[in-house]
């Protein structure tokens, strides 16, 4: 059998004047097709930041523009004039960026429906990608009802972008401190009614609305466009995957025990002793299946539950009575019942015996997950 | 041989539909193979040196032409398994024949390639056309003689080692046993002999028992030059790892653990994706090993494991365009490094169809691109430049005109003489260092 060449020569060297080469007229043929010039919205994202006006389409448009939400766009007033000088462009372009790569990493892996297997290594490394990310949201979530003043290094990010994540824990924890300070009900500041839940996502998106009590508790600067664009992110991620309800209460309760991770985690976050502790609880809740990589919630319901749960007092899981589905100790700021039973109190129409409001609102909530998560 | 010396260009081919996806030359630099996505093989031999022409080098044509891998298609998952080449490997010659092996996905296979000049004739029960002839007509008995006939190249398949992987082959590698080789996956390396195909060895397995806990891959490996016992296998994590088959069977605990502690001021969100090691060569001598990652290349010294003792930047001006190349999956693309025949000169590939080489010893560095327009006869390749800041210079190329489509990740250098061939999409370029 013969074999028909596959390569045409060309040579173009005198030397062998003797012998006739075809020339070759085909032009360069590639089954890639890539966008060959980069975007140029990214190094002028990076580079420049722009203001921006729509509120909340920047996170699926980014791909296109780029730009930075002015604090005063949405987050009027309080927000704005608060802005203290530890945060500022830094903090929220990182937090921008972190946004982008997120929902880039997250259309990566699901956007994707390959002839062949995806690779194994760009799957993992885009995993590890959203994991940082998430654990990051998780410790910034954490961070915000609970303050526990620690020996959280001061060190204050630097102006450019960067250099402003020298550890991704490491800009999460200090943004949190100097703004919240003193505040005297953390828990009617970020717990989420129930009922609220039911509501429209736009209920993310206006902390005020949820924080009726605590006129001077200060959110972090980075809360309100984390929620704006988590809504966002949330419609996006919506419109990907199905999700099951499953994780949500190994999730919430890891979310607790990110609390305490923080404090210890002033070094890098993805040192593998620390990745895998947390990991090893938040695997729990992820069904990703690396065999096959199919789109079904490999990290979405953790995705989902930091989204939801971000402005929510985990506490509430912490109290032992009621926790006997997630199972790890929990430890967040000391809570005291009576505040949890006042807030909880309008909610229940039976008298309250100290642990029962929580089992009723816990199932409650599961099931207001399950709705709004749509499984 | 500084790595200034001029280079010329010398000869290319292209194939009609495929990307290039692995070059490798032979032992002795004779023959240069290159695969394809469609699962070609092509085999350019050089030809020998005419005694009128001493002061001209041998020139490559091709050799050979076989179709390696075909296109599978795994029933279970329902998902097609690619018959791109992935590597070639060639086996030392021991006879007048040519061995390689060659790899896709999940198969490897060993390919000889011989010559055939002779064809036998006279045959008693068959005439000249090979029919049969009755056997009641021959009266006579003959015996069949060798006769010359045109120089046929053929390929055939001696061994096939199939079933063995559950994930992506990305290397392999012949052992200095010449007995042995490796074939290494995302997540396994397995052993083999070339007499049996239908076994081989697990020696390094790194899945762990529960895959949402995976966060790391295997992304190359490669034996030692002269000690069969010992191989290195690089990770997604940056981090490579020596072991020592002596040491116990399965080899999942390392001898030697190299990874350098990253660099706190250029920290991003990026930074494990651009330490994912893409190719780890170890040096002729067996000293050093070289390993690629997203923006450098690095030499490390066999006895130190803590830090690389040089480190060459190839494209910095990337990193700050790092999200972009993760959108438009760059960011992934597994460039590989070649030593020269002297450990002296490395050459890795970038973007544009530019590649670079460095020179240990003198620390200098250049840029040259592969292209049609420097492809003239004897043209020298300029050096090119990348600028990075505000004014371009009338020769510099500014990073935002960079052509990303057009990526060199295959490259090969001759094992004593200065001659390498890029492989630039579906291009293939000869290169040589000048000859007065």
């Amino acid at each position: 059998m013969t074999f028909q060449v596959a390569y045409n020569i060309l040579l173009l060297q005198a030397i062998l004047p003797h012998r006739f080469f075809s020339c070759v007229s085909m032009g360069i043929k590639t089954r890639v097709s890539l966008d060959s010039r980069l975007s140029p919205s990214y190094p002028e994202f990076f580079e420049r930041i722009k203001p921006q006006s729509p509120k909340g389409s920047f996170v699926g448009y980014m791909l296109g523009k780029g730009g930075k939400r002015k604090f005063d766009e949405h987050e009027d007033g309080l927000e704005g004039k608060i802005m203290s000088p530890c945060d500022g462009p830094s903090k929220v372009s990182y937090t921008l960026q972190r946004q982008t790569i997120f929902n880039i990493s997250l259309m990566k892996l699901y956007n994707h429906r390959p002839l062949t297997e995806p690779s194994l290594q760009k799957t993992v490394l885009i995993n590890n990608m959203l994991r940082r990310i998430q654990e990051e949201l998780k410790q910034e979530g954490s961070l915000r009802p609970v303050f526990t003043p620690s020996s959280q290094p001061t060190t204050e990010p630097s102006d450019s972008y960067r250099e402003a994540p020298p550890a991704f824990s490491h800009l999460a924890s200090p943004s949190a401190h100097p703004c919240d300070l003193g505040s005297t009900t953390p828990l009617e500041a970020c717990l989420t009614p129930a009922s609220l839940l039911e509501d429209d996502d736009d209920t993310f998106c206006t902390p005020q609305a949820m924080q009726p009590a605590a006129p001077t508790k200060l959110s972090p600067p980075a809360l309100p466009p984390e929620k704006d664009s988590f809504s966002s992110a949330l419609d996006e991620i919506e419109e990907l995957c199905p999700t099951s309800t499953s994780a949500e209460a190994a999730a919430a309760a890891t979310d607790s025990a990110k609390g305490t991770s923080t404090e210890a985690s002033a070094q890098k976050l993805e040192g593998p002793q620390e990745s895998r502790a947390d990991d090893s609880k938040l695997m729990d809740s992820l069904p990703g299946n690396f065999e096959i990589m199919t789109s079904t919630g490999f990290l979405t319901d953790l995705t989902l539950d930091d989204i939801l749960f971000a402005d929510i007092d985990t506490s509430m899981y912490d109290f032992d009575p009621c926790t006997s589905t997630s199972g790890t100790a929990s430890k967040m700021a000391p809570v005291s019942a009576d505040d949890l039973l006042k807030t909880l109190a309008p909610y229940s129409s039976q008298p309250v015996a100290p642990s029962q409001p929580f089992k009723m609102d816990l199932t409650e909530l599961d099931h207001i997950m399950e709705v709004l998560v749509g499984s | 041989l500084k790595c200034t010396e001029k280079y010329v260009y010398y000869l290319s081919f292209q194939s009609k539909s495929d990307i290039i996806s692995t070059v490798e030359f032979n032992h002795t630099g004779e023959l240069l193979a290159t695969g394809d996505k469609g699962g070609r093989v092509v085999i350019f031999q050089r030809e020998q040196e005419s005694k009128n022409q001493i002061h001209r080098r041998g020139e490559y044509n091709v050799y050979s032409t076989f179709q390696s891998h075909e296109p599978e298609f795994d029933y279970l998952k329902s998902l097609e398994i690619e018959e791109k080449i992935n590597k070639i490997r060639w086996l030392p010659q021991q006879n007048a024949a040519y061995f390689l092996l060659s790899t896709n996905d999940k198969t490897v296979k060993l390919w000889k390639v011989s010559e055939r000049d002779k064809r036998p004739e006279g045959y008693n029960l068959k005439d000249e056309e090979g029919r049969l002839r009755d056997p009641a007509t021959i009266t006579t008995l003959r015996v069949p003689v060798l006769r010359p006939m045109d120089l046929m190249v053929e390929a055939t398949p001696r061994r096939v080692f199939a079933n063995a992987h559950t994930y992506h082959i990305n290397s392999i590698s012949v052992n200095s046993d010449y007995e042995t080789y490796m074939s290494a996956d995302d997540l396994r390396i397995n052993l083999w002999n070339f007499e049996i195909t239908n076994q081989s060895f697990n020696i390094v397995d790194i899945k762990p028992a529960n895959m949402e806990e995976l966060t790391e891959v295997i992304t190359a490996a490669e034996f030692h030059p002269h000690h069969c016992n010992t191989f290195v296998y690089s990770s997604s994590k940056g981090t490579i790892r020596l072991c020592d088959m002596r040491a116990s069977a399965l080899c999942d605990r390392h001898t030697k653990f190299f990874e350098e502690p990253e660099d706190p001021s250029n920290r991003s969100f990026f930074s494990e994706i651009i330490s994912s090691i893409s190719d780890v060569k170890f040096s002729h001598s067996g000293r050093y090993i070289m390993t690629r990652d997203y923006l450098t290349v690095k030499v490390w010294d066999l006895n130190m494991e803590n830090r690389p003792i040089e480190t060459y930047q190839v494209h910095d001006y990337l990193r700050s365009k790092l999200c972009s190349l993760y959108e438009n999956d760059c960011i992934f693309d597994k460039f590989e490094c070649v030593w020269n025949g002297s450990d002296s000169v490395i050459m890795t590939g970038s973007y544009n169809n530019f590649f670079r080489m460095f020179d240990r010893n003198t620390k200098r560095d250049v840029t040259l691109e592969a292209s049609r327009e420097n492809s003239k006869p004897r043209a020298i390749l300029k050096p090119r430049k990348v600028c990075v800041g505000g004014k371009r210079r009338k020769d510099e190329i500014s990073v935002d005109s960079l052509d990303f489509s057009k990526k060199i990740l295959h490259t090969a250098w001759h094992p004593s003489e200065n001659i390498i061939a890029v492989a630039a999409t579906n291009n293939l370029y000869i290169f040589q260092d000048k000859v007065n």
